[in-house]
């Protein structure tokens, strides 16, 4: 028999039996369908997140004392000349230096508690930081010690609501700044923390506090490579601060140094082990979908008997019934992945365009892998489910035909 | 012995029995019966007569338990499956009582069936050979009907179009105006008369109505699993049980 005709036959089987043919493809649809919709909808907020993160922060490098993130040691680690030496990196650049301010901020009758850096205008650079209004810090208002203060968006909307703050003068402690710029909201639930601080000149801040050490420091690589320029500032620090770590064992060094790339790589990470998992509910919805289908070839094959008689009275062979049931399987779980497929994306499209009117645009992502490994786990299935009922069928005698009442 | 006057069919011995639990029921018992090329030979006995079973082994459908079965001489009992499978698909075909056709599928279609189990006809030749054994029993009008569409006698003539298109040498028909009323009946009779009449087919018709069977030349009469009776039309012989006039 040729594969055209075992095509053909499975074919008018099937449509001939539209019903059964869409209850038995149930199971995969939703199984692929599920799959394709899970995955697509964990692309999609991966690709997300990522493009929130690489939007502002492309070879961005953060240095922190280890302190910052260990309870028990000191953060008084990381120095202003530390910072006069890592400008002069040439694997780095737009380097700025980071004090906290650790005070209310006022105006008239609001007080709020927000992160108040103290810092230059190479941060703005760094975490490309759009201005909305007035102006960002500058060199003069640094080296002059100004009492001048810019305010993120939400900062500003906090302390004057609607009204323009450019121009008032605002109380961080018992100091007095003069409000110059307000920054662009960054617009991203993601980014909400960046949207809330108020930046003061790096001197201005150091004074008011009379911290000598610096809370941390924000650069930008000038190679492709993150990490070259990370393994340049580890051992200039390491130098400087005359610690010997050759094993680059991070328990001995008194700071730390992160870039962003590998917070993506976290990220990516993050949704690798999602997708598995995802991956092995899918493999189940597919083995029960699997069953369903090898249920209903089963009742199939039993009501078909007398056809399968005739076949094999007019001369078919076992392997001919074999190969008809197995592609009849193999078709309806192929459809209905190609149907679940389709249905998943959809919705997924719809989700994504959904979400992209509340939390800034999410980009559809459909994962070709994961396409191609629910169309073969479909497969798979149809043949590993179609076996027994094909044999089944297979097994008929050609004797089945006489007992044919019509 | 020259090949021409080696019989279609000849069985020695051929029996038949069915096991079910330690119980053995034996439906043939031993029957010795030559068939010749382009005989047309009416098996007739009542019911439990072992009519049906002789026709199912003749007919490739099932194995005796004991005896030879020489098809054109050749030894059957050995053969495998497939085997089979290839004589049922080009030596042998059949026409039943009920028809037994395909659901929800056109004359064509059900005519053009045993050609996908073919070894040998092209795929490109089915539909003018399926158009053919249509017309050739009058229903070239009727080819792209749905079978449900067509009376019981036009059913019937589908099956036997069916039963030709791979131009067999044995044509099995089993009770083939038993579903069917007079009329229809008479129709598919002579359909099949014609087919005889055609030449180059052997034609053996199983049924328990004796205006049915007179339309043979030869009629064997079974009992209890033995040939009762085996008479040839003209020659007005009359042979007793186990006798084999032709050989």
């Amino acid at each position: 028999m040729l594969y055209s005709d075992i095509y053909q036959t499975a074919k008018s089987a099937i449509l001939a039996h539209r019903m059964r043919s869409l209850l038995t493809m149930l199971g995969i649809i939703i199984g692929v369908g599920s799959t394709v919709l899970m995955v697509s909808v964990g692309r999609s907020f991966e690709r997300y997140i990522l493009d929130q993160v690489e939007s502002f922060s492309s070879h961005l490098i953060e240095v922190y004392p280890t302190g910052f993130e260990k309870f028990g040691r000191s953060t008084d680690s990381l120095t202003f000349s530390d910072y006069e030496a890592v400008k002069k990196l040439s694997t780095v650049e737009s380097v700025a230096p980071v004090i906290f301010v650790t005070e209310k901020v006022v105006y008239g009758t609001e007080e709020v508690s927000p992160y108040v850096f103290g810092t230059t205008k190479e941060f703005f650079n760094n975490y490309s930081l759009k201005v909305e209004d007035g102006r960002i810090l500058n060199d003069a208002d640094v080296s002059g010690a100004r009492s001048v203060a810019v305010l993120a968006a939400q900062a500003a909307e906090d302390l004057f609501g609607d009204k323009n703050p450019v121009g008032e003068r605002i109380r961080v402690g018992e100091r007095f700044y003069t409000v110059v710029g307000v920054m662009q909201s960054l617009g991203s639930a993601l980014l909400q923390d960046l949207d809330t601080p108020v930046y003061v000149p790096f001197t201005t801040a150091r004074a008011q506090t009379g911290q000598k050490f610096l809370s941390y420091m924000s650069m930008k690589s000038t190679i492709d490579d993150d990490a070259l320029a990370m393994a340049d500032i580890t051992s200039l620090l390491r130098q400087r601060h005359s610690i010997e770590n050759p094993d680059n064992d991070y328990d001995k060094d008194d700071f730390r140094a992160r870039s962003a790339a590998q917070a993506t790589e976290i990220v990516g990470t993050v949704g690798l082990g999602l997708t598995a998992f995802i991956g092995l509910i899918a493999g189940i919805s597919l083995v029960v979908g699997g069953i369903g289908i090898m249920n209903i070839m089963l009742v199939s094959v039993s009501e078909r008997t007398r056809e399968i008689g005739l076949r094999k009275a007019v001369g078919a062979t076992r392997q001919d019934i074999l190969r008809q049931f197995l592609m009849e399987a193999v078709s309806l779980t192929l459809l209905g992945g190609i149907i679940g497929i389709i249905g998943g994306a959809s919705i997924g499209a719809l989700l994504a365009a959904i979400a992209s009117k509340f939390i800034g645009h999410v980009p559809f992502v459909l994962s070709i892998p994961a396409l191609i490994a629910a169309v073969s786990m479909a497969l798979g299935t149809g043949l590993v489910f179609g076996l027994y009922p094909a044999r089944k069928a297979a097994e008929k005698s050609p004797m089945e035909a006489i007992r044919w009442e019509g | 012995m020259a090949s021409k006057q080696v019989p279609l069919i000849e069985t020695v011995d051929l029996r038949k029995s069915y096991f079910s639990e330690e119980l053995e029921t034996a439906v043939l018992h031993g029957l010795n019966l030559t068939i010749n090329e382009e005989e047309f030979v009416s098996i007739m006995g009542p019911s439990g007569s072992g009519k049906s079973t002789l026709m199912h082994i003749l007919g490739f459908l099932d194995q005796p338990t004991s005896g030879k079965y020489l098809f054109r001489g050749e030894a059957t009992r050995t053969m495998t499956d497939d085997e089979l499978a290839a004589i049922r698909a080009t030596r042998v075909s059949f026409v039943f009582q009920a028809f037994n056709l395909l659901p929800r599928t056109t004359v064509l279609e059900n005519v053009m069936l045993p050609l996908l189990y073919h070894p040998t006809i092209p795929a490109s030749e089915r539909r003018d050979r399926a158009m053919h054994a249509i017309e050739t029993v009058g229903l070239g009008d009727r080819a792209t009907y749905y079978t449900n569409q067509l009376s019981g006698g036009q059913q019937q003539r589908t099956a036997i179009a069916r039963a030709l298109v791979t131009e067999p040498d044995v044509i099995f028909a089993d009770e083939p105006t038993g579903n069917l009323d007079s009329k229809s009946g008479n129709q598919v009779m002579e359909a099949i008369q014609e087919l005889h009449a055609a030449g180059g087919r052997t034609i053996i018709l199983v049924t328990h109505e004796q205006n049915t069977a007179q339309h043979a030349k030869r009629i064997i009469h079974l009992r209890d699993g033995h040939i009762d009776s085996d008479t040839t039309k003209f020659k007005r012989l009359n042979a007793k049980k186990n006798h084999n006039l032709t050989k």
